[in-house]
């Protein structure tokens, strides 16, 4: 008997499933088919959340908690899963998690109901409508389908009360649109889910979610052309930026993308697509080229359209806040960039932010540099390292024998990497990163050793590290390889593994740059912005300062925090921001925290001025970003505080205390 | 029973407003106009329209009609939304603000100065909320 057979003979109950399914971050990384695993084939077939892994997990949490009931459309949701062990591989890169283990207990929990359990779900008139416009298959109101969608787009707490579509087009669309309006129906388009996972856990999960009505599922626009003779690509809005970008790669072009998991189309509506490229690439409407957008009214327009009213730009001022996209993008065209020959990586390692700022902010003001970010320690850790435990250690070691806090990480052309390469007296290269990534768990392991101690009572440790005789040793005893690195992986699924870190790419630091496929670990702990946004650069100091006031909030609070990145914008003008929270998103006391401290700084930050947070770019990724940026946000005055305060109560419709 | 946007409502809400909600306190002597376009009213999926006048805090018009224009009175503030919002505003499912942010309320005029308003409206649509309870299907 092998191993898989006695993990497969593994008998879960469905409140262990239920358990492991609250750890689920929603990343939607069994989405796409990032290991070359292929894709789930039933989530493949029907489409609707439910038939995915990451659906699975959400229905056995809803059954095992009572809030919903077993209907005859479980049956189909429970047998469709053929236990091939695609969503444990990809599951487990990211965040550790077996669904398969989730699958197998729904699969037995069906298995022993009794038939007079299933309760049948009736077609009402107006699903009878929906199908007629999308057909038979592609509309439901079964509440397993919807319990499938709650946190992603609908709030936990929220009755079961909707319809689900899954239109193949504008058209389409455009008649659910209308149809809904005229029987006064709330409705809201879902992509990947991703954006809304984050803020379900927190205060502004009721603003965000949809209260009732049609959910509108854009996963069958799967339309994806490359059209390398203009550089640019037709995207359909269930693409991802995995899809897109291996597409485009093939024709030896760059598309400027968000996480691996996010929607393309919807990413440009929500935040406009922000990445450690956009000094270079841009930001909102520099990304694209044109858009295809189904209205509130269920009009189909496009941006090339010469009757249509200016559709870049937009109202300023703190209290312009949109908590939905302006229409559903359902097609869009985005330009594509050349990748080089001579691309290359080099990161510069700081023990603090000041100098790290003042290096990356003279990079973006003279252009140099496709990608030009400052990483923080934790992001990091959390990007290399394949488990929490290895990252926590790997960190330790960073902080406290190294004192390697920051990088200046940049992707850059050979011309570049020289003027990288002269501004700093030490640097990492593609090479050591590869060691670092694959020897991760091996370095973590030399957490208390004699190595490290030696290390720390240098006194330049980086220097001595990197640009010392420490660094051959350091090489070598990392041992790199992909077998090492797949020893931490449970024991049936190191050979896959092993062949995974085998793949060229997997340890190829600028396809990971551009494929973004790291970015999902951040979820092992769940992550949320205390604050993320967009600050005047011109003054680092006031960065600094930002920077301070963020940690100092999130420590009155006492949550895990660290700064995420800075990367420069608008050739170094600005500087894009995210700090981040790490919290248990099952912990309600946790949870009310987070939206305390998130409230507190966004008041802060309005103070403070020069600062454009996540709340005022929020679904204004279409616009251009002259229009969004400038005139620079002033701080705000004392009688616009009240009414920042009158505001955010009347949104989260209770008193805060003050 | 008082059916939202009847005259039996209109005649109650005037009454109910003038009566409990103090223009100091309540309504913070607002000075201004909003003309509320009720969209896709069932059962004939028309439009209604109802004007609300403050001077110094004190109601002075209250007027409601079908169709799909308003000539009585000129607003500083339109706000055009579905009956489903409208009654959904009204029933507390969801706050004015929100149906604003979530663009299912659509505002013609300066948000920033709408938004200025959201206390003393509050006040005015928990009264219309106490006495609405009835709404077409």
């Amino acid at each position: 008997m092998t191993l898989k057979d006695v993990v497969s003979m593994e008998k879960i109950t469905l409140d262990d499933a239920a358990a492991i399914a609250k750890k689920g971050t929603h990343c939607g990384m069994c989405k796409i088919d990032f290991l070359g695993t292929g894709l789930c084939p039933s989530g493949k077939k029907h489409g609707f959340i439910a038939y995915w892994p990451q659906g699975r997990m959400e229905i056995v949490k809803a059954l095992a908690s009572g809030r919903v009931k077993p209907t005859e459309k479980l049956i189909e949701i429970a047998n469709s899963c053929s236990f091939c062990g695609i969503c444990d591989r990809q599951c487990n890169f990211a965040t550790q998690l077996r669904p398969e283990k989730v699958a197998k207990a729904l699969k037995e929990y069906v298995d022993n109901l009794d038939k007079s359990d299933f309760q049948s779900v009736l077609e009402d008139d107006v699903l009878r409508e929906l199908r007629g416009i999308v057909g038979e298959e592609w509309a439901t109101n079964d509440p397993i389908i919807i319990s499938s969608y709650i946190r992603t787009i609908i709030h936990p707490d929220s009755e079961l009360n909707f319809y689900i579509v899954m239109p193949k087009n504008a058209e389409e669309i455009s008649k659910v649109i209308k149809f809904a309006n005229k029987h006064n129906m709330p409705f809201m388009p879902r992509s990947g889910g991703t954006l809304l996972t984050c803020a379900t856990p927190t205060v502004l999960s009721k603003a965000f979610c949809l209260e009732r009505g049609i959910i509108i599922d854009l996963f069958r626009l799967k339309k994806l052309e490359i059209h390398p003779e203009s550089c640019t690509a037709t995207v359909g809005a269930g693409i991802t930026a995995f899809e897109l970008q291996k597409a485009a790669y093939e024709h030896k072009l760059r598309a400027h993308l968000a996480e691996a998991g996010a929607h393309v189309c919807a990413n440009i509506a929500s935040t406009g697509i922000t990445s450690t490229w956009q000094n270079r690439y841009g930001w909102a409407a520099d990304n694209y080229v044109d858009v295809e957008i189904v209205d509130d009214e269920g009009d189909i327009k496009n941006h090339s359209d010469m009757d249509i009213k200016n559709p870049y730009t937009t109202e300023r001022g703190f209290t312009d806040i949109t908590l939905t996209p302006p229409g559903i993008i359902t097609e869009s065209i985005v330009k594509l960039h050349p990748v080089f020959d001579d691309e290359d990586v080099v990161l510069v390692p700081f023990d603090n932010l000041k100098d790290a700022l003042s290096m990356v902010m003279k990079l973006a003001k003279r252009d140099v540099g496709l990608s030009l970010v400052i990483l923080s320690r934790k992001y990091l850790t959390e990007f290399l390292c394949p488990t929490p435990q290895i990252a926590k250690d790997f960190e330790y070691i960073l902080k406290n024998y190294m004192k390697l806090n920051y990088v200046v990480d940049v992707i850059c052309n050979k011309d570049d990497k020289k003027i990288v390469e002269e501004m700093a007296d030490y640097t990492i290269d593609k090479n050591l990163m590869k060691s670092l990534l694959l020897g991760s768990p091996r370095l973590a392991s030399l957490k208390d050793s004699e190595f490290l101690k030696i290390l720390s009572e240098e006194e330049d440790p980086l220097k001595a590290i990197f640009a010392g005789p420490m660094r051959k040793h350091l090489e070598k005893g990392l041992d790199a390889s992909p077998e090492q690195i797949a020893q931490v992986f449970d024991e049936d699924l190191r050979d896959f593994f092993k062949k995974a870190y085998s793949k060229p790419e997997m340890s190829d630091i600028i396809w990971l740059h551009a494929f973004r496929i790291l970015p999902s670990r951040l979820m092992r702990q769940r992550l949320f912005f205390a604050q993320a946004g967009m600050i005047w650069a011109d003054d680092e100091d006031k960065i600094l300062k930002l920077i301070d006031m963020l940690a100092e909030v999130c420590d009155k609070y006492k949550l895990e925090h660290s700064l995420g990145f800075i990367s420069p914008m608008d050739d170094g003008k600005y500087a894009f921001f995210e700090y981040d929270y790490f919290y248990d998103h099952n912990d309600p006391d946790a949870t009310k925290r987070v939206s305390q401290a998130l409230i507190e700084t966004t008041e802060k930050c309005l103070l403070m001025g020069d600062i454009l947070m996540v709340l005022n770019y929020l679904f204004k990724g279409l616009y251009r970003k002259e229009h969004v940026l400038y005139p620079k946000p002033k701080a705000i005055s004392k009688e616009e505080q009240e009414l920042f305060r009158e505001l955010i109560e009347s949104i989260l419709g209770e008193e805060l205390k003050w | 029973m008082v059916k939202f946007l009847s005259e039996e409502w209109i005649d109650i809400s005037k009454k109910y407003i003038l009566e409990k909600l103090d223009p100091e306190q309540d309504l913070k002597n607002i000075t201004t106009s909003l003309l509320n376009v009720v969209e896709h009213v069932p059962p004939n999926d028309t439009s209604m329209n109802f004007y609300l006048g403050f001077q110094d805090g004190k109601l002075t018009d209250f007027i409601v009609n079908t169709g799909d224009t308003f000539e009585e009175k000129e607003a500083i503030f339109i706000i055009r939304g579905n009956y489903g919002t409208f009654k959904g505003i009204l029933k507390g499912e969801m706050s004015m603000a929100v149906a604003l942010l979530k663009n299912r309320l659509k505002l013609k005029g300066s948000k920033m100065k709408a938004l200025k308003l959201i206390k003393p409206l509050d006040g005015v649509i928990a009264s219309l909320r106490e006495i609405t309870d009835e709404y077409e299907e």
